[in-house]
């Protein structure tokens, strides 16, 4: 078997399988640049995945399905907001319990469209003329989901909006040292608010993805600790979209890998390597002077009460 | 004075709630069944739960079901469904449930108990399992027929040896119909997980294989084999076939009911009691039609395959030049044979290291069945704790 096939394989399947990651990484990177630890990917994306699912069968189209996804992530994150940030509960316990409540209800509602396929699908499609180059072409831009190219945009708008507009510095500050922000005139209950919901609304579109690209099925807990994943890449991209564009595609190219390299070396060792990989990167990078530049948000996950600092 | 006596009055309903009157044979059954999953996983526990409805059909069962319990907790919720709802019979189907549902029957000596794919009874609890193995053959015998590359994949759960007999028998049925051909396998460390269901069986394809089995508890392999139009057999069989109609050629389907009903007519009738189920130990397979090759419901092969199994030829050391679609037919009939007169695990055997594993002349028991290790000679990939 030739280098490109491999290079092709991989490439292509790394896209495919980090799409989901990816998104819901720019959400969960928007929610913790505004201090607010989200732990309820994993339950946003099921109540995603479930109706991106439902809506999809019923209207025979899968964007509006993805559409209806990312609304209802929206709304459902808005639990862990008003926890949170209005009634200043633990970050940690709110977003596990949104994890819990995610799970659960996803299951049970869900249980009306186990073991239905999907045919109204969202289909996988070839870039035209990009296609033709070689290597890159096949890799890239054949046979990919358009979901695919979307979340490549949100996440590039995502840095430019977060780094080098007013909304972004506003956005940072509030994560960075709400107190100050405040006595600028920012709102901090507002953008915060308003950061958790992209969240969600990213984290329920990267679901349906799931439910409507990548499987076309549902079953309670399909995504499998996805989720989590998305946690861990969040702090692996320095809480930036374009590292987070990296850093997803990476882990699932990592992903991919382990399961073509089984025949040469242990599958048990594979299956660790991603996350081996992301721990080793981080201890490299947080070393000395790099952990600066390394970007934690300093408010992250402290409830801000004005006055209180 | 108020306190003390509700809380006596409530331990004397306890006991008496909880004492159960030992079962004397023509007395109707309450039969209460612990899952480990959700009836809605379309393989595991939906096929226990398949089972636990035809055993309603009894004039002198009833039954109560617990879904979803987490293996380890299913102590209280057996104590529970005795104490509560008056079960004298409990089956619980998972593995892990071995251990606490022999502490429960200890508990519980008047009570009868059965616990599905384990090793441990006791006087008032049975061990019972059906097992794919001859069905994973008889689909292998399919595949080596099929396959146009020479190379066909199996996407497993966890190395363990349920997993790796299914495969060895899968792949002795491939090597039988296709002695040059392939048998690729992938791990994905769950029992669900679609995800890597997904990626597994894209390197698969990557590594060049056309034909798809698997153990996993979701239709992922059927999907995207399908995507790909290559074809692959359904776990469970018949819920697997609506989500790839035209590529699912068979499957592993299987029938707890046939269990159940005789189990629990044997206690109706007398024959078991609560002090000789110690040996008593089911281990169906096809001549008892607990197992069986499906593709949908009632029909064995997709007839969208059967002139292609029919026009390929095997050299068979038994029967000659014959075809595919007779040697998988004389196979289903010697498996569903009550005097069954073939078996794939018969000697001489030898595993891919070259250590003979099955000798000339004889079968394996049901112990080397259950404890497999060895890897068949066609296998190719990983195999953890694989003998030297």
């Amino acid at each position: 078997m030739s280098w490109e096939s491999w290079v092709v394989e991989t490439i292509s399947r790394a896209l495919a399988f980090g799409t989901p990651l990816l998104l819901a990484t720019v959400g969960e990177i928007y929610a913790e640049r505004s201090g607010v630890l989200n732990l309820g990917v994993e339950g946003m994306m099921l109540m995603g995945a479930l109706t991106g699912f439902a809506v999809s069968m019923g209207s025979g189209n899968p964007w509006v399905g993805i559409l209806i996804a990312g609304l209802v992530g929206g709304a459902f994150s808005l639990i862990h907001a008003f926890a949170t940030i209005t009634l200043r509960a633990n970050q940690v316990v709110s977003g596990l319990a949104l994890t819990m409540l995610g799970t659960g209800l996803s299951g049970v509602i869900g249980r009306a469209y186990e073991g239905f396929p999907l045919w109204s699908k969202l289909g996988r499609i070839d870039v035209p003329v990009l296609s033709k180059i070689p290597v890159l072409g096949p890799a890239v831009f054949e046979n990919q989901s358009p979901m695919t190219y979307i979340a490549i945009g949100i996440a590039i708008i995502g840095w430019l909006v977060l780094f080098k507009t007013r909304i972004g510095i506003s956005i940072r500050a509030v994560g960075e040292d709400p107190a100050t922000a405040d006595s600028l005139g920012i709102s901090v209950p507002r953008v915060r608010y308003l950061c958790v919901m992209i969240g969600g609304v990213l984290a329920g579109v990267a679901g349906a993805y799931w439910s409507v690209a990548y499987r076309t099925a549902w079953s309670g807990g399909m995504t499998a600790g996805l989720g989590w994943i998305v946690i861990a890449l969040t702090i692996f991209a320095f809480w930036n979209p374009l590292y987070g564009l990296v850093g997803a595609f990476f882990f699932a190219a990592m992903r991919v890998l382990s399961f073509r390299l089984q025949n040469w070396l242990p599958p048990e060792l594979l299956k660790a390597m991603p996350y081996l990989l992301a721990i080793l990167v981080l201890i490299v990078v947080s070393r000395g002077t790099l952990q600066k530049r390394m970007g934690a948000p300093s408010a992250l996950a402290l409830p801000y009460t004005r006055g209180e600092d | 004075m108020n306190k003390r006596f509700l809380i006596a009055a409530m331990l004397i309903l306890a006991l008496v709630g909880g004492a159960v009157v030992a079962y004397e044979p023509g007395e109707d059954l309450k039969v209460g069944f612990i899952y480990v999953g959700p009836i809605g996983d379309f393989g595991w526990t939906y096929s226990h739960n398949d089972g636990r409805i035809a055993v309603e059909a009894l004039p002198f069962a009833s039954t109560v079901i617990v879904e979803s319990v987490a293996e380890g907790q299913e102590g209280p919720v057996i104590d529970d469904l005795i104490a509560q709802h008056g079960c004298n019979v409990i089956l619980t189907t998972s593995f892990g449930f071995m251990d606490g549902t022999l502490d429960a029957a200890l508990r519980h000596p008047d009570v009868f108990f059965g616990h599905a794919s384990g090793f441990k009874r006791a006087p008032n609890m049975m061990s019972f399992m059906a097992d794919f193995y001859q069905v994973y053959y008889l689909n292998g015998l399919i595949a080596g027929a099929l396959t146009e590359t020479g190379k066909v994949g199996y996407v497993g759960a966890f190395p363990i040896p349920e997993v790796k007999r299914h495969m060895n028998a899968w792949a002795m049925g491939v090597k039988a119909a296709n002695p040059d051909a392939e048998v690729h396998v992938k791990w994905i460390y769950a029992w669900f997980d679609p995800g890597a269901a997904t990626e597994a069986t894209n390197a698969l394809i990557a590594d060049g294989c056309d034909v798809f089995a698997f153990t996993e508890d979701s239709p992922t392999v059927v999907q995207v084999a399908a995507e790909n139009e290559m074809i692959s057999f359904g776990h469970y069989g018949s819920q697997m076939y609506q989500f790839a109609p035209d590529y699912v050629v068979s499957g592993q389907a299987i029938d707890w009911g046939k269990i159940y009903v005789d189990f629990l007519t044997k206690i109706y009738e007398g024959t078991y009691t609560t002090s000789n189920l110690q040996h008593v130990d089911y281990w169906w397979l096809m001549t008892q039609d607990a197992v069986f090759p499906e593709a949908a419901p009632g029909v064995p092969i997709n007839p969208l395959y059967i002139d292609a199994l029919k026009a390929y030829m095997i050299d068979d050391p038994t029967f000659g030049m014959i075809s595919a679609y007779d040697l998988h037919n004389i196979r289903l009939a010697q498996f569903s044979d009550p005097g069954v007169t073939f078996d794939p695990f018969q000697g001489p055997i030898m595993d891919r290291n070259g250590n003979e594993v099955v000798q000339a002349g004889f079968w394996l028991s049901v112990d080397s069945l259950i404890t497999m290790e060895w890897a068949f000679e066609n296998i190719v990939g990983p195999w953890p704790n694989e003998p030297e």
